[in-house]
This record gives C-alpha cells, structure tokens and sequence, in this order.
C-alpha cells in the first residue's frame, strides 16, 4: 500500500500530466505546464552539478513557456532568471513573468525582417547577456538532450498507467516532448507509433519558413533537439483547423487546452478514428488561459475568418512534405532522418 | 551438486592460529561432540541447517533514481527455486582455524559475519565447521554465491536459536560479497539495491505467471563476478530504466506477462553494451517463432532465458519445440524455470 504524498515545490505539482479517457482508444496527457519537465530536471541537475552558483544568472531563449517554467524553478532555486523574448510576448505571461521576478529582455520588433527571424535575434541577444554577466547557465532547451531525457517521467506515466501504447500524437516544438515521451516508451514498446503535429510555415518538416500564426508548436530554426527519425507520420495543421478543434475539445472532453494541443487533439482524433484498436495518447501541453480572448472568443474567431470553413473530416495526405496543400495535411514520415527525406541540401543550420 | 566444507572461526581466532598451527588442526573429532537438536541452549552445540534458492539472472538491473534524484544500482532477481544451497553449520567452542577452499571465502566470510552478529547469550560459539551442499551451477550468472551465502547465513543463526529478518540476511550477504541478488528476499517481488542491501521497491507478492526456458550462452566461458567492474551508465540510460521499473510495476499489479517479457528484454539490451551476450537477437528470434514473450540474461553470468506465458496454449509443446531450436543452434538448453516454484513443466531434455 503506497501513501499518497505531497509535493515539496509546486514544480514538482505542475510537472506530470493527468492522463484522461477522451473515447474508448484515446487518452489524453493534460498538462497544466509540459515545459515544466524539462525546466525542472534541467535546472535541478544543473544545481546538482555546482553549476548555479548563488550569483549565476539563468538565461534562456524564449517567448513562452519554457520561460514561465524556468521562472517557477528560479524562485524555488531562488536563482536570478533573465528571459529573452520576442517583441509580441503575451502581456497576461509577461506579467507572470515579473511577478516571478524574472527578466524579460524583448528583441526588437525590427529583429523580425533578419533572416532566422525573431528566433535568430534573440539567440544573438543571448549571446550578449551571457558576455556581460560573470556567471551564467542557459538551459538550451533546443540543443539541450536533458530536455528529451527529462520526458522519460511521461513514458513512465504512459506506461504505469497504461500498460500498452500504440501512438503517440502531439505538438512538436524543440522536439523534447515527443521525441524524449516517444523514444523512451520504444525501449519498452518499439512499435509505438509517433504522429508529430508542425504548422504551416515551420521549417520543423520541410515546410518553408513563413510567418505562422498557430502558437505553441512550430519553429523557424531547426533544434538539434528534433530527432525526425522517431517520426511515423507528419500533420500540418492551420490555425483555422487548430482552434476549432481546440473548442471542440472543450466542448464535447470539458478539457480547456491550448491550441497546439488542440491540433494534436485533431490529428490524434482521426488516427484513433481510424485505427480503432489503436491505443492513442494525444499531448495536450498547456491550458487555454492565455487563449480566453482570442481561441475561446467566438467574435475574436468569426472576425479573423477562422469560422468560414468548417473543420475537415480528415487530412490531405501530400506525398511531397514540402509543399503546403490545404489546411491539414499528413505525410508519412516512415522514421526516416531529415536527410532522407529532404534531402540534405533542404536543410537549415540547426540552433545553437 | 557439490559438497564443500570448511572451517571458519570468527576474526580474533582467525589472526590468532592462520598459518601458525595448521588450521586443519584445529578441529578434532572429539571437538565435534555435538547434539544435534532444537532449540539450542548456551552452551550446547547445536547444528545448524539453512537453504536459500538459486536464481537464473535478472528479469531487470539496472541504475535507478530515488526521490531525492539519487541513483542505485539494483536489480529484480528471476528466482529458481528449484535449485538452491543447503549450508550446515557445526560450532566449535574452542580456538579455530580456517580451512576450505578459497573459491568459498565469500562463505567463510559471511559465517564470521554472522557470528559476530547474533547476541553472544545465545551460544558462545567461536568458530565452527560450514558445509555446503549445492545444486546450483558456479560461474554462469545462476547466484551460486548468493545461494552459498544466504544459506550460510541462515544455518549459523539456526544454530544460535535466532532467526533473522529477511533485512538482516541481506544485509550481511551483501557485506560477505559486495553484492547480491535478493534470493533471501523469498515471498515478494523486490527492486533491491545489491550493493546496498536495501529494498527500493517492492512491487507485489508474486510475478505473474511465467515459465522460463533456460540456455547458457557460451558454455565454454564462466564469469568471476568478483572481478566484473559495474557498468558505467549514462543518463539516457538511467531515464530508460526507470521507464522499466514503471512498466514492470504495472506488469507485477496486472499479472501481465507480456509487458514483463517486454521489460526483460529491454533491460537485456541495454545491458548488451557492458556484458554482451553475442546471441542476444537469435534468442528473441527463436523465442518469438515459438510464442515466447521475451527474454531475459544473467547480468553476471552468460545464462540467459525465453521467458514463456505459463497460462498460455499448447506451452509445454512450444517450449519443447524451442528448446529443440536451441540445442540445435548451438546454445544448451539447461532447464526450464518456473519461478512460483510450484513445479511448472518437468524439465526439458537437455542436450548439456
């Protein structure tokens, strides 16, 4: 008989998903804050190793999340957070931000029109601050393999709970999440199938890089962080398709997600649709907090045309990863490297 | 099966008499006056009797984190119950010397160990006279020393009248030879720390319901586990196995063979890289044309096994018919193990 036990740091309270029936073959992983895996065991190991010393400065790269996560551990770490950011951070997370006492370094919004875009400009703005501080550690959450190795405590999940995986589908950003959840769940289930949900206009798959709206998921640069070859199969998911599915989530589940989950939640829908004696596990990596005014703001959707079309019953499934063709589309990845696919000459300089 | 016996005599007399009187001396036959019988009142020489059960490796082994982040090396033993250490122990009142074969010194050691351990009251016993009577093979991964140990253990407190905790034996085994399976820890499954005698996890009463078909692996070579160095994990290894240790949780809770065969195997491959068992995928080759889930190895030996679904159809038959592939791909089929101990199948014929 195992005592149920409290937490020691609300981190380590944030940091597991709970693990929620959707339909008879598909689960959903729920997270309150999926980057607080990664941030935590990072910064935790980092503190084991005599890396943050009481004056080192943590810095990292970041408009999201992972920055809010790293916050959190600073303030249990009582260690001093510095976060470079895009110009178009959202104000309710700055605010968090600050009232953690992290701080927030913004790249110009003129940094967007340089090749690499925003992301290049704060990896140079990184650069600085790292040059005028004496002491600093940066997670590197892109380059980082702690940030797939920490994603072993979901496999864990998966598999203490539910014994047999059959797909994982979810949100690819840095690549930590699916390829740590995904590559520690094979040395147990070697069949488990992983579905990684890009959006239009991240390089993350092949696609160009171009301005993408659907946050959350998606990258300009590379991260070394992304292994391609755990990749069964590939979604690319619009924002229109993604915040409906979000709401429907919501809806039909009463599960209040982010729209990167909310894509996942589309892709995976399908494939457990379609494989109904397929085990399905769909990432949900954040709450729809930060979203209230936009995603669950049916005006907010109607105004910006999110509304026009209605949701596809299913993907278009394109033969040339490349090449954008309709709002959601699919491609079978087969496992291969980026290379294979792409050939080597499509790709760009990984971060870092 | 092999009889050994040797003399021991706890430390003081030991210093005092090696090498200086001839310890074969030490022991006459009108010292051996013994009565034979329970309980054994100070004073009275009373022989003592303890068996303890062999092993056929390790279903998993491994480096594990506990709460606090730290790691230990631990293991969960594939009990034989079939095969095991008888261990007599005749004490000697007077001054002892030490006689035996050195391969035994682990024995002799745990006796002195062990003596200097039970409360004096209950004998004043200095030395005595072990014997062992062993069924389990030496030097392929089967836990002979273990087997040597706890028995010993067992019988020189028997003698004394005082029975000691499953803790206390597994303690003092792991001080006799640094490290040791848990074949002391007898009526439950346990994740136990071998160099630390500590019980990490105990993951529940039984394992579910297994038949083992056992083979040596290079029948020519045996392995000093005296001189193993312990494997030199990496991170990405220890986050895997405790990915294991969760899988094999549910697999003990759920009584579900397959995902423990699951985990076996993955345990086996990691460990490919410290003690390689050459015939690694022609074992899970021929365990999977014949219905086998999976396969698990002596972490310290070259035994390895084909771990079958006792419940599952036609077992006997399919066992057979592997063993059969086995012998006839060169590696000998030694026995078939059931670890509940109820009997299982009688044993397959052996070529070895």
């Amino acid at each position: 008989m195992t005592l149920r036990t409290v937490s020691e740091e609300a981190t380590h309270a944030y940091q597991l998903p709970r693990l929620i029936r959707l339909t008879p073959n598909l689960y959903a992983a729920s997270f309150v804050l999926m980057k607080m895996i990664p941030a935590r065991y990072i910064l935790r190991r980092a503190m084991a190793d005599g890396l943050l010393e009481p004056e080192t400065v943590i810095v990292e790269t970041t408009s999201g999340t992972f920055g809010l996560a790293l916050a959190m551990q600073g303030v249990h770490l009582d260690r001093r957070v510095v976060l470079v950011s895009d110009p178009v951070i959202d104000e309710r997370l700055y605010r968090r931000l600050i009232d953690l006492g992290a701080e927030v370094d913004r790249v110009p919004a003129e940094a967007g029109r340089i090749a690499g875009g925003f992301q290049t400009a704060r990896l140079n703005r990184l650069r600085e601050i790292q040059a005028a501080y004496p002491s600093t550690f940066c997670p590197e959450q892109y380059t980082n393999p702690d940030n797939p190795r920490s994603y072993a405590v979901v496999a864990e999940l998966l598999l203490e709970s539910l014994g047999q995986v059959d797909c994982v589908v979810g949100p690819v950003g840095s690549g930590g999440s699916m390829c740590g959840t995904v590559g520690n769940l094979r040395s147990v289930l070697p069949d488990c199938q992983a579905i990684g949900v890009d959006t239009h206009g991240s390089v993350l798959f092949g696609h160009a890089d171009a301005k993408r709206e659907l946050r959350g998921l998606g990258m300009s640069v590379l991260p070394a962080n992304l292994d391609h070859s755990i990749f069964d199969g590939v979604h690319w998911c619009a924002p229109s398709p993604a915040y409906q599915a979000t709401r429907q989530l919501h809806r039909r589940h009463a599960l209040f997600s982010g729209p990167s989950g909310g894509a996942a939640y589309l892709a995976a829908r399908w494939y457990a649709a379609a494989n109904p004696n397929a085990l399905t596990v769909v990432m949900l990596p954040d709450e729809g907090y930060r979203y209230q005014d936009t995603v669950y703001d049916d005006a907010w959707l109607r105004a910006a045309g999110h509304l026009d079309n209605a949701l596809p019953d299913e993907p278009v499934e394109v033969d040339d990863p490349r090449r954008p063709q309709g709002s959601w589309t699919s491609y079978r990845w087969g496992r291969r490297s980026a290379a294979e696919v792409l050939g080597s000459d499509q790709l760009l300089s990984g971060v870092g | 099966m092999s009889v050994q016996t040797l003399l021991i005599s706890p430390p003081s007399a030991q210093r005092d008499t090696v090498g200086q009187h001839g310890a074969a001396n030490q022991y006459s036959a009108a010292d051996q006056h013994s009565t034979v019988g329970r309980p054994g009142t100070a004073g009275s020489e009373v022989v003592g009797i303890g068996f303890a059960p062999a092993h056929h490796g390790e279903l998993l082994q491994g480096m594990f984190l506990d709460e606090a982040g730290v790691p230990h090396r631990a293991l969960v033993t594939l009990p034989q119950p079939a095969l095991g250490t008888r261990a007599t122990f005749r004490p000697s009142y007077t001054h002892g010397g030490v006689l035996g074969p050195p391969e035994l010194i682990k024995v002799r050691r745990a006796a002195i160990l062990t003596l200097g351990q039970l409360p004096s009251y209950r004998s004043p016993a200095k030395g005595g006279q072990i014997e062992i009577t062993s069924t389990v093979p030496r030097g392929i991964g089967m836990g002979s020393s273990t087997s040597d140990v706890t028995a010993t253990i067992r019988a020189v407190a028997d003698s004394h009248g005082h029975p000691l905790t499953k803790e206390e034996v597994a303690r003092l085994a792991v001080l006799a030879e640094c490290a040791s399976d848990s074949v002391m820890i007898d009526d439950q499954v346990v994740l136990f720390a071998q160099r630390e005698a500590a019980v990490l996890e105990t993951f529940g009463q039984q394992l579910p319901p297994i038949l083992v078909l056992g083979c040596d692996t290079a029948p020519e070579e045996k392995v000093d586990t005296l001189r193993l160095t312990p494997a030199p994990y990496d991170s990405s290894e220890i986050a895997r196995f405790g990915v294991l240790r969760a899988a094999l949780r549910r697999a003990v809770a759920k009584s579900d063979v397959p995902l423990l065969g699951r985990v076996a195997t993955a345990s086996a491959r990691i460990n490919q890289r410290y003690l390689p068992k050459p015939q690694l995928e022609l074992l899970l080759q021929l365990g999977e044309q014949h219905g086998g889930c999976g396969i698990q190895v002596a972490h310290s030996g070259t035994v390895a096994g084909l771990i079958f679904d006792a419940q599952g159809e036609h077992v006997a038959e399919r066992i057979e018919r592997c063993a059969e592939a086995l012998n006839r791909a060169g590696l000998p089929v030694t026995q078939v193990i059931d670890p509940s101990g109820r009997g299982g199948l009688p044993p397959a014929r052996a070529s070895a």
